[in-house]
């Protein structure tokens, strides 16, 4: 098993653009210390139709209203509410790559709190002997003595379909057969429930594979599972 | 006087109704829409079977409404999957519960 990196497509290219604006990192640095409570903000101001902030406030009394006597914790639901205004504010077509590169930054940087930065790759494929190689990257790798960790990244429980469960599954199942341990997982951006409702409708083989979920986003930083 | 905590939830159900039929019309997400839409309710009516009765503060109630009049806006089959999901998550979390 060995990593490299994507080719440089024109599609890669432009979503490189994307990655690399600094909004994206803004964003995901302030939900990498979010509470569930300030991501699901996040998730409904980067959907939503309306870029009102009052409106967002009081749709959001436990993070904006009086209960709230923590002013660092205030001033983090701002910020995150300013950020994903600024994300909702773009184009559709935009706004929905923005929102794909805000989770994948979110995870390389839980990850990186772990495995440390040096370990934590981005749109990197994995070759396995005798086994054509998948065309589309993965997210998010964790490169390093086993085991090594793959990463795909979804904005929603809509996102989890076949080609990315089998990629997934694909990869540990090669990997195992070398004897290498690579631990796989997907990281969705969305309620657990949402994605368990999502997952029963899927015949594709998930049973190995991580399925990390707005409610256990910190878990990144902790460990796998 | 505020309101119970009920009727907030009727007003969040059946705007969700709406939006669900909105969902559904893209017809391969007919299952997921349906089955989505489903789970959430479920959890909404296990939250007013056990605080249906109790007064809901007026700024809970400002905020379902708020949520009420967002989705109200969406009119793209696809962002109304993705409130789907969202929706019931902002109730329940101005309602003080966890999704």
């Amino acid at each position: 098993m060995r990593f490299q990196d994507a080719a440089r497509d024109a599609r890669a290219v432009v979503y490189a653009g994307i990655q690399a604006d600094p909004l994206v990192a803004r964003a995901a640095e302030l939900l990498a210390t979010a509470t569930p409570g300030q991501r699901i903000l996040a998730r409904a101001v980067m959907n939503g139709e309306t870029t009102d902030p009052d409106g967002w406030r009081t749709t959001f009394p436990s993070l904006f209203g009086p209960p709230v006597t923590d002013e660092l914790e205030r001033a983090r639901s701002e910020a995150i509410l300013a950020a994903s205004l600024a994300v909702a504010d773009r184009g559709e077509q935009v706004r929905s790559q923005v929102r794909g590169a805000i989770v994948e930054e979110l995870t390389a940087r839980l990850l990186a709190r772990r495995v440390g930065s040096p370990a934590v790759r981005r749109e990197r494929r994995i070759l396995f002997d005798g086994v054509r190689a998948e065309i589309h990257p993965y997210d998010v790798t964790v490169e390093r003595e086993s085991p090594a960790e793959a990463y795909d990244c979804k904005w929603g429980a809509r996102g989890i379909n076949a080609d990315v469960l089998h990629q997934l599954d694909d990869a540990r199942s090669h990997a195992a057969d070398e004897d290498e341990r690579l631990a796989v997982a997907l990281v969705v951006f969305d309620a657990a429930r949402s994605c368990a409702v999502r997952l029963a409708a899927q015949t594709a083989p998930h049973e190995g594979t991580a399925i990390v979920t707005l409610e256990t986003l910190d878990a990144l930083a902790e460990r796998l599972g | 006087m505020p309101e119970n905590v009920q009727p907030v939830i009727d007003r969040a159900l059946e705007a969700y109704s709406a939006l669900a039929e909105l969902g559904e019309e893209l017809e391969d997400e007919w299952s997921y829409v349906n089955d989505l839409a489903d789970a959430w309710r479920h959890r909404l009516a296990e939250v007013a079977d056990q605080r249906g009765t109790q007064p809901a503060s007026g700024a809970v109630s400002a905020a379902v409404d708020r949520a009420i009049a967002e989705i109200g806006l969406v009119a793209d089959p696809h962002r109304a999957i993705d409130w789907l999901s969202t929706f019931p998550q902002v109730v329940l979390l101005a309602l003080g519960e966890t999704p």
